[in-house]
């Protein structure tokens, strides 16, 4: 494969496929699928092989590709990918390939829903495989922003009218309806962005040297004061995008009243991004802060986890539960990072992913069940499982990996990252992390027994729906597999990961 | 052919001659002028025909006088260096010349009569406050830099009233006649201090004596300051920004919004900036706490405004603010960005004003809910306006993004962190009321399905603006080597 732009193969193919539906495929709903699918499944198949070719002996950055874009500035188009990039790209085809099936039903401006879609995956992509820290900005910039349009287009409002306060406010502001949830998300992330732009820039003028190129300014050192606040930019900037409390209430909201694609890619990937962004950019360029303010990033970590977890034991909407579930779940990734130990880390990247996989299935799952039943009460909702049992097998699988059982991807990522956590600094940090690893399994077999397993609903709208059909099925079945495959075979994804995670601790920690 | 340094007032003769016959045309397409009133009926006779003709040759003869531009030397001056024709006023005549163009060209199609009835008053007041701007940016003294101020703003009075029937129309050009008129008498005071410290009117004496810090020196540039704060409309001077925009007719206010601004920034440069090299630091904190507040205040104003043009004035308010921070820089560098930052505001204020005028005019309607489901009505109107706003927005890919980069560029690089922190979280305020246009364009549903007629006038206007947002957002290096360029004749 030498000689061809692996990369960027993967990066502009949904982009390409998005600029021919918008010329040619108007008012062709199926011929936007199908190109669709097309992208989606060049990307799958260059990811899967950049996976697979990566060399684990030779480590670092590879598939390396560089075009100077503006000289001048020393801002060039350079990408190349290391472990953990690899294990992202490869997390973000598999959602949007299952994305694609999962919202083969959206009837409304598909053509529109399709395009934005695809650009905002190249968007992701770019963003995971990019080392110019400009064009990492200008990616980030395409992954955010057609959300607005997305949710606030093709998105639903909240099922579930508030009482009291809340249905106050929501009456007041908005709350709840996908007109308020796509301007909070996107002016979060836009806050966000805007702090990320601040540090890049100042890292930029403090090297002095003209490039924006990851590689150069991470071979520099930093003056200690530029490098906190700088830090602490980035924590911010990135933190809001992986959720962190309290800067997450964009996420439930947003992922709860966006259409079920946009919150597999959203919840699946672009927390994700976040995440890998503090890795990347916050530990990877400025150690000595990232060393000295781990205990924030830790502590913020725990919060997220069991906070997370409570509010999603208080949720009467499906989808609210699933997006709590998030929120929580980024919190065993900000916590992992912040151990420094390798198995902490490897523990986060780990969880990224199998996070990504299992809330890409939930929303996918959750979506199915809205269009059959047209609910997402949990509480009016109930034995499904006899009904829809493709369904209720996945959600089931779905929830085991949430709460971490062996044998499903969650297992070995809370695992190595409770251990990181108890081999930290901080030992204390692990009994957070275990209960809500508790609570986990409180919410999520609550809401699996009450819809799928628990008695039948006696209500005359949920009798004889259909599973899951056709397209539908390769959504499910794919994530479901991808889940059980990591889990059964951790070293799959820890192989590449600690190719990149031990040279950026040594950075850190000097071991 | 070019113009030997015996002649750098071309592009200003050029300019007065036609604003000589556009006045003739107009007074010999309305014969009741000079023939008494009773002579024809009034409003028909010359109506129509003549005021489009009007129209065209001011717009043909802005087009000539922009390639004439292309022409003239750099480095020419006359008057005794009064007057000079060096990089940066060439490229601010460009951006004058350029944005009137584009005015008149939205204004040819405008349906009401006294346009076509007088329309040789207006292209005249018009070309004559150009004429104004013109020499305003080659001015390096302080008399003739305050006649050229007059001569721009007091046919800008005219013009903001020129709907004179219409009821608000002339409250707002009394408005921004006081203002107006006031800051100028701010503007004179402060040169006054300036002469008495330097004992010249010439711009050349005011590095020394700024470098001497004089304390009345001092004072007679904060009066300047000031004074050109109110041009500009920065805040705590902007007062009369939206009342004015809200009142004049779209295609004028599109480039009131722009060239005048564009202008006071000139002279803040030839003031403040041009050859006093670091002793200008001084006027650092000064200028970025003006910016700072501008930037804050203009943004957070313009949340509730419910009219367009009120919020675009409000926007524009903002968008100073953060020409301010480039200026803040008071560097080389600096400076450059702002006037990059000019020009792409340039393009992306008024095509959105364009814009503006192309729906009320379908719509009878400036509110924002007039653009409800416009995306299912006219797809492309609806794009082209929310490219317009995401450049305004400091969206990555159009312009607005590079010069909002630039300016921070420019920023943090004298250390001035936390001001571009509060422009860029600022930014995140301006795209919040954008969106809101957004949503109404995009996500609500339309109240009619019928398309927006779009004239042909106006899409060729609206067309050069995509093109220079876009492009600009694509491919921004040769403006920035053009602005670099002029900025490092200052310094």
């Amino acid at each position: 494969m030498n000689g061809v732009p692996i990369l960027s193969v993967m990066t502009w193919a949904p982009f390409v496929s998005a600029l021919a539906i918008m010329f040619f495929a108007r008012r062709r709903p199926m011929l936007v699928r199908w190109t669709s699918l097309a992208g989606a499944t060049v990307s799958l198949v260059a990811s899967l092989w950049v996976y697979w070719a990566y060399d684990r002996e030779l480590a670092g950055f590879q598939f390396r590709e560089e075009i100077a874009l503006v000289p001048s500035l020393g801002i060039s188009y350079l990408v190349a990918v290391d472990g953990i990039s690899a294990l992202m790209a490869l997390l973000t085809s598999i959602i949007i390939f299952s994305g694609v099936f999962a919202s083969w039903t959206v009837k409304e401006r598909s053509q529109e829903f399709y395009a934005l879609l695809l650009i905002l995956v190249t968007g992701v992509y770019g963003v995971f495989v990019s080392l110019d820290l400009f064009v990492f900005f200008l990616f980030y910039e395409i992954a955010v922003l057609p959300m607005y349009l997305l949710i606030g287009i093709w998105g639903s409002s909240a099922e579930v009218r508030p009482q009291g306060i809340f249905g106050w406010a929501m009456g007041r502001t908005g709350v709840g309806t996908k007109e308020y949830a796509a301007m909070k998300l996107t002016l979060y992330l836009l806050f966000g962005s805007a702090f990320i732009l601040v540090g890049v820039l100042a890292l930029y003028v403090a090297t002095g040297s003209q490039t924006f190129s990851f590689l150069t300014l991470a071979s520099m050192e930093f003056d200690p004061a530029l490098q906190t606040w700088v830090f602490l930019a980035f924590y911010i900037g990135f933190g809001i995008l992986a959720g962190i409390w309290p800067l997450h209430t964009w996420s439930p909201d947003g992922h709860a009243s966006a259409p079920t694609a946009v919150s597999m890619l959203h919840a699946g990937v672009l927390m994700k991004l976040g995440a890998y962004g503090f890795v990347r950019l916050g530990m990877g360029l400025l150690p000595d802060a990232a060393v000295d303010w781990a205990w924030l990033v830790g502590t913020i970590g725990c919060i997220n986890i069991v906070y997370g977890a409570l509010s999603a034991m208080a949720q009467i909407d499906l989808k609210y539960v699933i997006a709590y579930s998030s929120v929580s779940h980024m919190g065993i990734v900000m916590l992992g990072v912040a151990t420094l130990t390798p198995n902490g880390l490897n523990g986060a990247v780990f969880q990224m992913f199998a996070h990504g996989i299992m809330t890409g299935l939930f929303f996918a799952l959750v979506g199915l069940v809205y269009e059959k039943a047209h609910s997402r009460e949990i509480f009016k909702m109930g034995g499904f499982g006899a009904m829809m049992p493709g369904i209720a097998t996945a959600f089931t699988v779905g929830g085991l990996s949430s709460l971490g059982l062996p044998a499903t991807a969650g297992f070995p990522a809370e695992l190595l990252t409770f251990l990181g956590a108890w081999s930290s600094e901080y030992r204390w940090w692990l009994f957070p992390g275990v209960l809500g690893a508790f609570l986990t399994s409180i919410y999520v077999l609550r809401v699996a027994k009450q819809i799928f397993w628990g008695p039948e609903s006696a209500d005359p709208h949920f009798q004889n729906l259909p599973d899951a059909q056709g397209p539908e099925w390769a959504a499910l079945g794919i994530l479901v597999f991808v889940l059980v495959l990591f889990g059964v075979a951790p070293s799959l994804a820890i192989g590449p990961v600690d190719t990149a995670t031990i040279p950026l601790l040594f950075r850190l920690t000097g071991q | 052919m070019t113009f030997d340094s015996g002649m750098p007032l071309v592009v200003e003769l050029a300019l007065f001659a036609l604003a000589v016959v556009v006045l003739l045309m107009g007074i010999a397409g309305r014969p009741y002028l000079w023939q008494g009133p009773r002579s024809g009926p009034v409003g028909v006779a010359g109506g129509g025909p003549a005021g489009k003709a009007i129209g065209w040759v001011a717009l043909g003869g802005l087009v000539a006088i922009f390639g004439l531009t292309f022409l003239a030397t750099e480095g020419g001056s006359v008057l005794r260096g009064s007057f000079v024709q060096d990089s940066l006023a060439i490229f601010a005549k460009r951006l004058f010349i350029a944005s009137a163009a584009l005015s008149v060209l939205g204004s040819l199609t405008l349906p009401h009569a006294s346009f076509s009835r007088r329309a040789g008053e207006y292209h005249f007041a018009l070309i004559a406050s150009l004429l104004g701007m013109s020499v305003l940016a080659s001015a390096r003294e302080l008399v003739l830099l305050f006649v050229a101020f007059e001569l721009m703003s007091i046919p800008l009075f005219l013009l903001t009233g020129f709907l004179k029937r219409e009821a608000v129309a002339p409250e707002a050009a009394l408005k921004f006649f006081l203002v107006g008129t006031a800051s100028s008498a701010v503007i004179v005071y402060g040169m006054s201090f300036v002469y008495g410290v330097t004992g010249s009117t010439t711009l050349d004496a005011i590095p020394a004596a700024m470098i001497g810090g004089h304390p009345l020196m001092r004072l007679g540039m904060a009066l300047l300051l000031a004074g050109l704060g109110f041009k500009i409309a920065a805040f705590p001077f902007h007062m009369w920004a939206p009342d004015t925009y809200e009142a004049a007719s779209t295609p004028f206010v599109a480039w009131l919004s722009v060239a005048p601004k564009a202008a006071g920034f000139i002279a803040i440069i030839r003031l403040f900036v041009e050859g006093v090299g670091s002793a200008a630091l001084v006027w650092m904190p000064a200028i970025a706490v003006l910016a700072g507040m501008t930037i804050v205040m203009g943004n957070l104003m313009a949340i509730p405004q419910q009219n367009i043009k009120r919020l675009l004035a409000y926007s524009g308010i903002a968008h100073i603010g953060y020409m301010l921070v480039g200026l803040a820089a008071l560097s080389s560098s600096g400076v450059a960005m702002m006037l990059f930052y000019l020009v792409a505001y340039m393009f992306g204020n008024m095509g959105a004003f364009l814009v503006v005028e192309v729906v009320a005019r379908s719509e009878q309607s400036d509110g924002i809910d007039a653009y409800r489901g416009l995306a299912q009505r006219s797809p492309l109107l609806a794009l082209v306006m929310l490219i317009f706003l995401l450049s305004l927005g400091g969206i990555p890919f159009v312009a607005g993004f590079w010069a909002k980069l630039y300016v921070f560029w420019a920023a943090i690089e004298r250390g001035l962190y936390g001001l571009v922190f509060l422009g860029a979280v600022l930014t995140v305020v301006a795209l919040y009321y954008y969106l809101l246009v957004a949503r109404r364009m995009y996500i609500e549903a339309p109240v009619r399905r019928d398309p927006v007629p779009v004239p042909g006038l106006l899409r060729a206007a609206i067309i050069v603006c995509v093109l220079g947002v876009v492009g600009m957002g694509i491919y921004p290096g040769p403006w920035v080597a053009m602005a670099m360029r002029v900025a490092a004749t200052l310094f």
